[in-house]
Formats: C-alpha cells, structure tokens, sequence
C-alpha cells in the first residue's frame, strides 16, 4: 500500500469490483484470481464474455491465465524489468496519453530518463519473455480504450514490492488509466479486514484513517479526544521490528490479536525462538494456534459468527458483521477483554456495544464520518463518506484529482530478489494459496468440507524437473533452503516451470515459511515470500 | 423454535461477500449467499459456504489459559486478565512504553481493532502496533 | 398479490393449523429466508422481488427439510412458486418431506419471469395469489443443440474450465439432501486440484439431476463462474422426457423411471 500512498496519495484499491466488468483490457499480475478472490474473477469472466481482453503475467500458470489473450510467465521477482519494458514499447509506440500526464502529473521526465536507458531486449533477458511478447503485452494494455490492472501478493512480498506497485501506478499514469470508470490500479487484499484494520491505526505510523501520529494536530486531536496529557510522537516498530526488538532486549511484551505468526511470518523457526524468548505473550485468539501453544496466556476470543461490528472489503466498502449465535463455552467478545484489561490497568474504556465504539470512530476519522450502522442497513458505504449526507465514494482519483493533487511518477530501476539461485540451492520457490484453504488454515483447516478438499501440504514441480530427480507423483521429497527443511508430498504440474516450484503456506506440519525469506522491502517492511532459493532431493 | 437466517460478512478474502448464517436453536446448520449484496450478487466460493463448519468446532477455545509450571492450563477469566494487567504494568514501569507490542489483525472488526491501538497509544504509550497487511 | 399472501399465512397461523411458514422477509434491507412464527410479525414479508421479478429467490424447501427434521411432528407452511411445489412433490417422492406436514402458499410468476427461466410451468397446482400465465418453450435448449458437435464439445468445455470448484450449484439446490454426495466420492472425481475434472464433475452432477431437477435455475444465479448449468439440466430433463415421458415434478404421485426395475416403460 506504500508504492500506491506515495503515487497517489492513497494506499487503497482504486476502483470497485463491479467495474472490471465495463473495461476493455485486464491485466492481472501477481494474483490467482480464480482461487483467491473468485468473486473477482466473476467479473473478469463476465468481462471476457463481452469482449474485454485479458492479460496475465504470473511464474504459475494459474487458472485463469488459462482464459488469458496473452499469459506471460515471467521469472519470479522480475516484475518492474518486465513492466519498464512494457512502457518503453508503449512510449516507443506513442500509446502514452501526453494529455493526462501533462494535466494531471509531475516528475515524469526522471520516469522518462529511467525508461530512456533501458531497453526491451534487457528486459527479455531478465524476465525471460520474448520481445516480441513483452511488445504485444504493451500494445494490449496500452490500445485499450479503458484498462484495469489488478494485481495481490505476487505484487507486494517481495523485497522490491514497493517499487513493483510504483511501476503499476506509473504504467496507469502514462496511459490514463486512472480516475476513470473500468480504469485503474486494483491490489485484491488478501484477508477480510486486511483494509479496515489499516483504515483503524492498526499500523506505527498512523492513527485511524491514516492521520500521521507524527503530526502535532492529529496527535493533540486524539490525546484529546482521549483524555490523555500526550501521546507518543515516534513511530513506533513494524512486525519485524518488534521481532528484532525482542531478540536484543528492547521489547519485552507482546499482544498477539487473531494473527498466527509462527505459521504466516517467513523464517518460522526463527519466529518461534523469539516468541520464546518474550517476556510475556498474550495471545487472543479462538482456536489454540502454533503461536497460542507459545503463549504465557491465551484470552479466548469469538468469531465473526459471535459478533456484531463491521468489516472493510478490498473495495473500501465498510460493512456490518452481525451476531448469529451466542459465543461458544466461556470465550469473550474482543472488544470486551480489551475494555476490561484497559480497565483493570488503570486507562478507563466505557463502551456498551460495537456501535458504541463506532460512533468515535466516526467522530475522529474524516474518511468514515459520514458512517453509522444505521447507513449501512442495504449495501454498506465505500470511503471516503466524510458526511451524513455523503453517499460514499466507488472510485477513487476522479477524472485525474489524485488525492495528493497530482499522480507522482516515479523512476524505478530493477533490482534482483534477495537472494537468487546458485548451485547449491537452485531452485526458485514461490508459495501461495489453494482454492479450499485460507491463510495459516486455523478455520479452513478445522472446516470438515474444505479439510476433505486438501488435508494436506504439497509442493508443485514441473514434469521435466521430477524426472531428473527420479521421483514420482504423490511421493515425498525433501525441500531445504538456507533457513531451514521440509519434507512433502508433491505434485507433479506444467503451471510451473522447470527450475520453478510452488508450495502452498496452509499446512503447519510442512510450513513452507520454515524455507522464506525474511529479507524485507525497505519501505512498506513486508518480506520477501514470494522468492527465494531451495534445493530438493528425494526424502 | 428458534430459526434465524443473520445477515453478516464473510471472514475469509478481502472480497467481504455478504451472507446469510442459518441457524437453528442456537446451531449453525448452513450458510447461503445474499443475492441483493452488491459485492457477491448471491455468489460464494468453497470457503464461503462453508464459513459456518468451523464455528462451534470441538477445538475451539472456551477458558482463558495461562502458563503454570511450564504447561497452558484453565483458568478463571479474573485469573487471566489479573495476570495479563499485573505483568503489563510490570514490564511497562520496568522497561518503558516502547518494551510493549501489539499484533492487531486483519481478521477481527473494525471496533476491535481500533480498540486495541486506542489501548496501545493511550495507555500504555505506544505506537508499536501492526498487523499482517504484509503477508 | 402480497396482501393475499400475506392474510392467507396469518391464517394458518391464527388457527392453529402451522407452527411456522417458511417464506422470505425484508431484513436489513436485504431479502432473507425467513420463519414466521407469530401472526404479528408478518410486516417484513416479500415474494423475492427487488429489482426485477423473482430476483431474489431463496431455496425455501432446502430450509424447510432443515426444521423439519428437527421437528417432524409439526406442520409448516411454505411460499412456492410453481418450480418449488414441483420441487415438493419430489422430495415427497423421496421421503425427505411428509406430505401432510406440509401446507403450501402457492404464488404464480408474473409473464417476465416465467420468459425468462423459460418455464414449462410457471405457477403452482394450489394457487393462492397471482394470475396463471402461459409455459415458455424451451429454445435454449435447442438453441444448444442447433450448434454442431465440435462447437458444442468446445463451449462446454470452456464453460466447464470456468469452475472454481465452490460446490454451490449442489449447496443452493433445493433437491439435493444426500449425506454422501457423489461428487465427493473420490473414485469418481479428484480433489484438490482446480480446474476441476472435465467433464466428469459438472456431468456426474447432472447424471443426479436428471429425475429430481425442478428447473428452478438457483444454480445458474449462484455459480460464481457464470457457467449455464440450468441449460445443462434443462437438457438432462429433455433426455428423460425424449426416452421416458417423465418430467420431474410435473405430476405430484407419478415415480420416476429411474425408480423402477424392469423395461423402459412406454412413451
């Protein structure tokens, strides 16, 4: 979300889902849509259906590249290679729209220069695409009346993901692909309040809808609203910081709400040490996660099914969540083990419902100040809604009004992912999801039909690749990379190739982030997951 | 007899599809997608209509746990939350703010977790506080 | 029309003669499958109608086999229109409902949707409110069928390439109740993998389809992929009424052929 923040002044999907299905070309990269976000690719296959063309870059052959008028299978963590010479044809072809960039950008000529000193034959070479693809990928994107980019984590966890996501906000740019119905740049968020628990201050930097806590009004406006004398003014530690924080003494205490790192965070061997090593772990969670076994306490909470409150979608769209049954045994509604732990340390909190706490949401956060769980009774409301009367914003940037004034382009060069092949471990490995399980599988996994589908972990290898290792299909294999080993099953595919393999991060008893690499992009601090180097022998 | 159909989000994607949890005397017995949301159009995925199995799961959590020699064993709430309050207060004086952290999540609500940086921010006095938008 | 219904379903409840009605009502401003229970209640009650006629139809069958088997004493009442009654006379037909445990509310769909499902017969044989209107030929079977082989080979196959594996066309279906579903037997079908087997699981499906689908089209609304799997049945049905003279649902004690041991009975 940081490329996105710094390109256009606001780190969220640009346009909404709906609108996939009223463009002319659609690009996905990075994102198995299919299996991912299938309700997303409903819309590409209605948009297919009228005549749209698609375009798919991805190292797996997934799915939907199958519907694909075009499909590039790009080396893994070569995505600003291919993307600077897809706009070095579409600039050489003169599909730039002079108009746009003129009226609504700035720092295009440092863009330019970059663009200027590379060329379509470097990029072939690095991506290992032809030309002659790489050209026809810029004419399809670049000819489109309208064209959507619509990219995930293929994108973003990978040491350059920054720059990767400026790389796709120039590209719209530099065909005015942006601020427009059908138009835009899309990141599909991965987990259901991926975009909420951002828009809330879950982050160092920011209180609710991203005011900066370094900046003295936002700072004064909660300590007063809070009833505090201050608040911090330093930003405070990312999730690898803290890791980092505890193995050198500086963070003692850790609260770990609903996330399970042990099985989600790369290098999990490591992660385990240090969560060991912590003074105190508090986990709040509804199952007994890796992490939980970890803790020095466990506070059960409830699920979505127990709750009332709301959700944000990947669309900005906030939604109600609403209580269906009673919460199981004796576990407590979040917001009530947090009001009573806030109570009992002495900083008092007294909410009576969601609601409740939802109003000062809405009286300290402009983007939601127009919400309240009455407005969204029906089809919920897309920030920005700043008022009552506001009936809430599907796309974002319109006609050109960037929300930081005008798009900033910016100059990105390629760089190679953290760690590369080399004899010893000579494969690329990347990892992702499968249609019938969700992120670490504490829910999917405990779910009868979805456990029938895939009860187990599996790495995918090409054909060419299993026969030089004399191994069949369904048999194990053993996976090592410099952090660690696993032993799997695998399976033998051509959506991935020779010299490629793929394995999905679902599975605790063969964690495929025992392997990852925790090498993070400088900037927005995710790492590097969707690369790194393995060797495989038979187990 | 007591038969409900309550409309909520789905908790797996960032799609946020709307659906319907049907259950019957306090039981989840089905889950069915809303055909006038405006996101799913009455569609779900695999995980979507199965979104109700895992709820009253046998391995759900339902006592607070807290380490005693070595081992997670039950205990009261009071007991928990007594221990939590007493050992953050401890670390915080001992240690300063900024020896606290805090995982929110992409999982829980918008009121939980704007609850949990409230609590950060303005009682222990940290900004320490992330979650996994990166992974 | 709603006025009726609505009167007829405060009667049953009044006198006595359901525990429940089974129909849908406006909540949350969304149409939901609804039970209601007290006479009082019935302000929230809709036919399904948001933007266009039956738009938003629930498998209100599918809930009603959900009470009633855990509470097979009590009789219910149950919104239909003509494809549920035809849904009922199967599941009847199949032990999955007791015929006198169940009072219907029978509405007739109005001209545009019956086109538009291209409906043999778009109300129900109990009617209680709405005008009867004629049934629709089914042209887009023939349409399908009109196309040459390798065309036809080639559409399936792409439609049947669309399919995210979600199991809603079996999990919306008001005629499917089986605690072991074929399409989850693994010598038939493998698992794990998308895109799934083609054409053996969308066909296996249809295979168990050919005498109980009503052609109610719940599963074309809800495949997420858009794949036109009404159509498939619709041509599964023509089969069985091309070979036996049987259409599923159109007579209430008729059994279906596929029930019987023996020759093909005659045309």
């Amino acid at each position: 979300m940081a490329g996105l923040a710094a390109s256009f002044g606001s780190g969220a999907m640009t346009n909404a889902m709906g609108e996939l299905e009223t463009t002319d070309a659609i690009f996905i990269i990075g994102s198995n849509t299919a299996t991912t976000h299938p309700l997303v690719a409903t819309r590409i296959f209605r948009a297919i259906e009228k005549g749209a063309k698609l375009i798919v870059a991805d190292p797996r052959k997934n799915q939907i590249a199958g519907f694909a008028d075009l499909y590039i299978r790009h080396k893994p963590g070569t995505d600003v290679a291919l993307l600077n010479g897809m706009m070095k044809v579409i600039m050489e072809k003169g599909l730039a729209d002079e108009k746009f960039i003129a009226q609504n950008t700035e720092e295009f000529d440092a863009f330019k220069q970059g663009i200027d000193n590379f060329t379509v034959e470097e990029a072939s070479e690095i991506c290992s695409v032809s030309v002659k693809d790489i050209e026809a990928l810029a004419k399809m994107y670049g000819e489109a009346d309208r064209a959507s980019i619509v990219y995930c984590m293929g994108i973003t966890q990978h040491t350059n993901g920054v720059n990767n996501v400026k790389s796709l906000a120039n590209l719209s740019m530099l065909t005015g692909n942006i601020g427009k119905i059908g138009t835009g740049v899309n990141p599909l968020r991965g987990q259901n309040n991926v975009q909420g628990a951002c828009d809330m201050g879950g982050l160092p930097n920011v209180y609710t809808g991203y005011q900066p806590v370094t900046l003295g009004a936002a700072n004064k406006k909660f300590a007063q609203a809070w009833g505090v004398d201050q608040l911090p003014t330093n930003i405070g530690l990312t999730i690898p910081e803290m890791f980092a924080g505890i193995e050198n003494d500086e963070v003692k205490a850790l609260w770990v709400m609903g996330e399970n790192p042990v099985v989600s965070d790369p290098d999990a061997d490591h992660v385990k040490k240090v969560l060991k090593k912590v003074e105190l772990l508090i986990v709040q969670d509804i199952f007994l996660t890796p992490t939980a076994k970890l803790a020095d306490v466990v506070l059960p909470g409830v699920s979505f099914a127990e709750k009332d409150g709301t959700f944000a979608n990947t669309e900005r769209r906030v939604m109600r969540v609403r209580k269906a049954i009673d919460p199981v045994g004796d576990s407590r509604q979040d917001w009530e083990i947090i009001q009573e732990i806030s109570n009992r340390f002495g900083f008092e909190m007294n909410y009576d419902s969601p609601e409740d706490i939802f109003n000062e949401i809405a009286s300290l956060t402009p983007s939601y100040g127009g919400i309240s769980y009455e407005r969204l009774e029906g089809v919920g409301l897309q920030w920005p809604c700043p008022t009552r009367e506001h009936p809430g914003t599907p796309f974002l940037h319109k006609d050109g009004k960037f929300t930081r004034g005008k798009g900033l382009f910016h100059a990105i060069t390629y760089n190679p992912p953290a760690e590369v092949i080399d004899d010893e471990y000579p494969f690329w490995m990347t990892t992702g999801r499968v249609y019938a399980h969700y992120h670490t599988g504490t829910m999917t996994r405990n779910s009868k039909s979805l456990d029938f589908e895939i009860p187990e972990g599996f790495l995918e290898i090409n054909p060419v690749d299993a026969q030089n290792l004399d191994i069949c299909d369904g048999h194990q294999i053993k996976m090592a990379s410099r952090r660690g080993e696993i032993v799997t099953k695998i399976m033998i595919t051509d959506r991935v190739d020779p010299g490629v393999v793929f394995m999905p991060f679902h599975f605790e008893e063969t964690n495929v982030n025992k392997l990852t690499n925790p090498a993070y992009d400088p900037i927005a601090k995710i790492p590097e997951l969707k690369v790194c180097a393995v060797k495989l022998e038979k187990a | 007899m007591d038969y409900r159909n309550t409309l909520t989000t789905c908790t797996y994607c960032g799609c946020g599809c709307n659906l319907f949890l049907e259950s019957l005397d306090g039981k989840l017995t089905h889950t069915t997608p809303c055909k006038t949301s405006p996101v799913n159009e009455g569609k779900l995925c695999i995980k979507g209509w199965n979104v109700h199995q895992f709820v009253q799961s046998e391995k759900r959590l339902n006592k607070p746990l807290l380490r005693k020699d070595g081992k997670l064993t039950e205990v009261s709430w009071d007991e928990a939350l007594d221990f939590t309050v007493s050992k953050l207060k401890e670390i915080k004086e001992a240690n300063g703010s900024d020896s606290v952290g805090f995982f929110a999540s992409a999982k829980v609500t918008n009121e939980e977790n704007y609850l949990m940086q409230k609590f950060a921010r303005a009682a222990i006095g940290t900004n320490s506080v992330d979650h996994c938008a990166r992974l | 029309m709603i006025d009726i219904v609505r009167q007829k379903i405060s009667k049953l409840l009044s006198d006595g003669s359901v525990k429940g009605v089974v129909a849908l009502a406006m909540a949350n401003g969304h149409v939901a499958p609804c039970l209601f229970q007290k006479e009082d209640d019935l302000e929230p009650l809709c036919l399904g109608d948001t933007k266009k006629p039956g738009d938003a139809r629930y498998p209100l069958n599918k809930v009603l086999i959900t009470i009633a088997r855990q509470y097979p004493e009590d009789v219910f009442g149950v919104l239909v229109r003509g494809c549920d009654e035809r849904g009922l006379y199967v599941l009847y037909r199949l032990n999955q409902l007791e015929p006198d445990k169940v009072m219907t509310i029978g509405i007739a769909c109005p001209q545009e949707l019956a086109k538009a499902c291209e409906c043999k017969k778009p109300y129900p044989d109990e009617l209680v409110a709405g005008e009867k209107t004629e049934g629709i030929t089914q042209q887009g079977v023939q349409d399908m069928e009109d196309m040459d082989l390798s065309k036809r080979f080639s559409f399936w196959k792409n439609q049947f390439s669309k399919c995210v594996k979600c199991y809603g066309c079996r999990d919306i279906c008001p005629m499917c109740f089986c605690r072991e579903c074929s399409l989850e037997c693994e010598d038939i079908i493998s698992k794990g993998e998308l895109p799934v087997d083609i054409p053996v699981f969308h066909l296996t499906r249809a295979m168990h389809m050919t005498d109980r689908c009503i052609d109610c089209g719940l599963c074309d609304e809800t495949c997420p992929s858009g794949i036109p799997l009404r159509l498939l049945y619709k041509k599964t049905s023509k089969i069985m009424n091309a070979e036996f003279g049987f259409t599923s649902g159109i007579n209430k004690n008729e059994q279906s052929p596929l029930n019987l041991m023996g020759p093909a009975p005659e045309k």
